[in-house]
């Protein structure tokens, strides 16, 4: 039984080397999107580059809606109405909780960057988890994910005109 | 030898500068967008979006001044992140070189486009 289980362990570890070499150890595209190995720290990775790509579109479509300005009253109203909908306040309220998610991450990886928060170095003990990877790395990353709900409950306020 | 020189003509600064001025550029951002931001809710939203306070915000040098910067900023910043992003999924001079080039391109073709919108809107 023994026996059989680290034969099947070997013959997983030697797909998975030969699925390596055949990509030259590269998984591409579907290696950055899988949040699952690596926790929480993985997660922030994975929502930072999706928030940010997201922001950028968002940032290009905005120059796009705003030159409207240019051609006039009725070419900047009929944008309007394009974006002042129910469905535009919600895209908006997902833009603040992805700039929110984004600026508070980015801030603590500046940190981490810097040195700050990652612990002090130790011999790697068993189960040799990384010091770096420790609760104030990860208190960040919550901490981010909770002000981006918040901005997102507060934005919604202002926008659907309940508050302002 | 042709591409490495190709790409040190291109691009002098170090990846440590460059992530310098990401993180420069992402702070400077925080705070301009963060007073952008304030413009819109210093009266009721909707109203905020009127043809007429809009063309208010646009003359005064002020918020001009601030919706430039905030355009040079967020440019350079988005941008720059996403030639990170590319350059994570690939490696190789060749690639680093097109997408610099690309991202580059793209970046100016945005900061021109916002500045036109500024300046025809400001009456400048």
């Amino acid at each position: 039984m023994g026996l059989e289980s680290e034969g099947d362990k070997s013959s997983d570890f030697n797909t998975y080397n030969a699925k390596a070499k055949m990509d030259n150890g590269r998984e591409g595209l579907r290696g950055w999107l899988n949040p699952t190995r690596y926790g929480w720290e993985r997660v922030s990775y994975w929502l930072q580059r999706l928030t940010g790509v997201g922001l950028l579109l968002y940032f290009i479509g905005h120059v796009y809606e705003t030159s409207s300005l240019v051609n006039g009253i009725d070419a900047w109203n009929s944008m309007l109405e394009l974006t002042q909908t129910t469905g535009g306040h919600i895209f908006l309220m997902l833009v603040i909780g992805a700039s929110t998610f984004h600026t508070v991450n980015g801030i603590r990886l500046i940190f981490t960057e810097s040195g700050l928060g990652l612990g002090k170095p130790g011999r790697p003990d068993y189960p040799y988890d990384a010091t770096s990877l420790n609760y104030k790395q990860k208190s960040g990353i919550w901490v981010a994910l909770l002000l981006a709900a918040i901005a997102m409950f507060y934005g919604g306020l202002v926008m659907f005109g309940d508050a302002s | 030898m042709r591409r490495t020189s190709f790409k040190m003509t291109l691009l002098k600064l170090r990846e440590s500068q460059i992530m310098k001025i990401h993180y420069l550029t992402g702070i400077c951002a925080v705070f301009f967008v963060a007073i952008h931001i304030l413009f819109r809710v210093v009266m009721p939203f909707g109203q905020s979006l009127e043809y007429q306070n809009v063309i208010a915000n646009y003359h005064n040098i002020y918020y001009v001044v601030l919706l430039e910067l905030i355009l040079i900023f967020v440019s350079i910043h988005g941008f720059n992140g996403l030639r990170i992003i590319l350059l994570e999924l690939k490696q190789s001079d060749r690639w680093e070189s097109i997408m610099t080039i690309l991202v580059l391109a793209a970046m100016i073709g945005i900061i021109a486009y916002g500045t036109r919108t500024i300046i025809v809107g400001s009456g400048l």
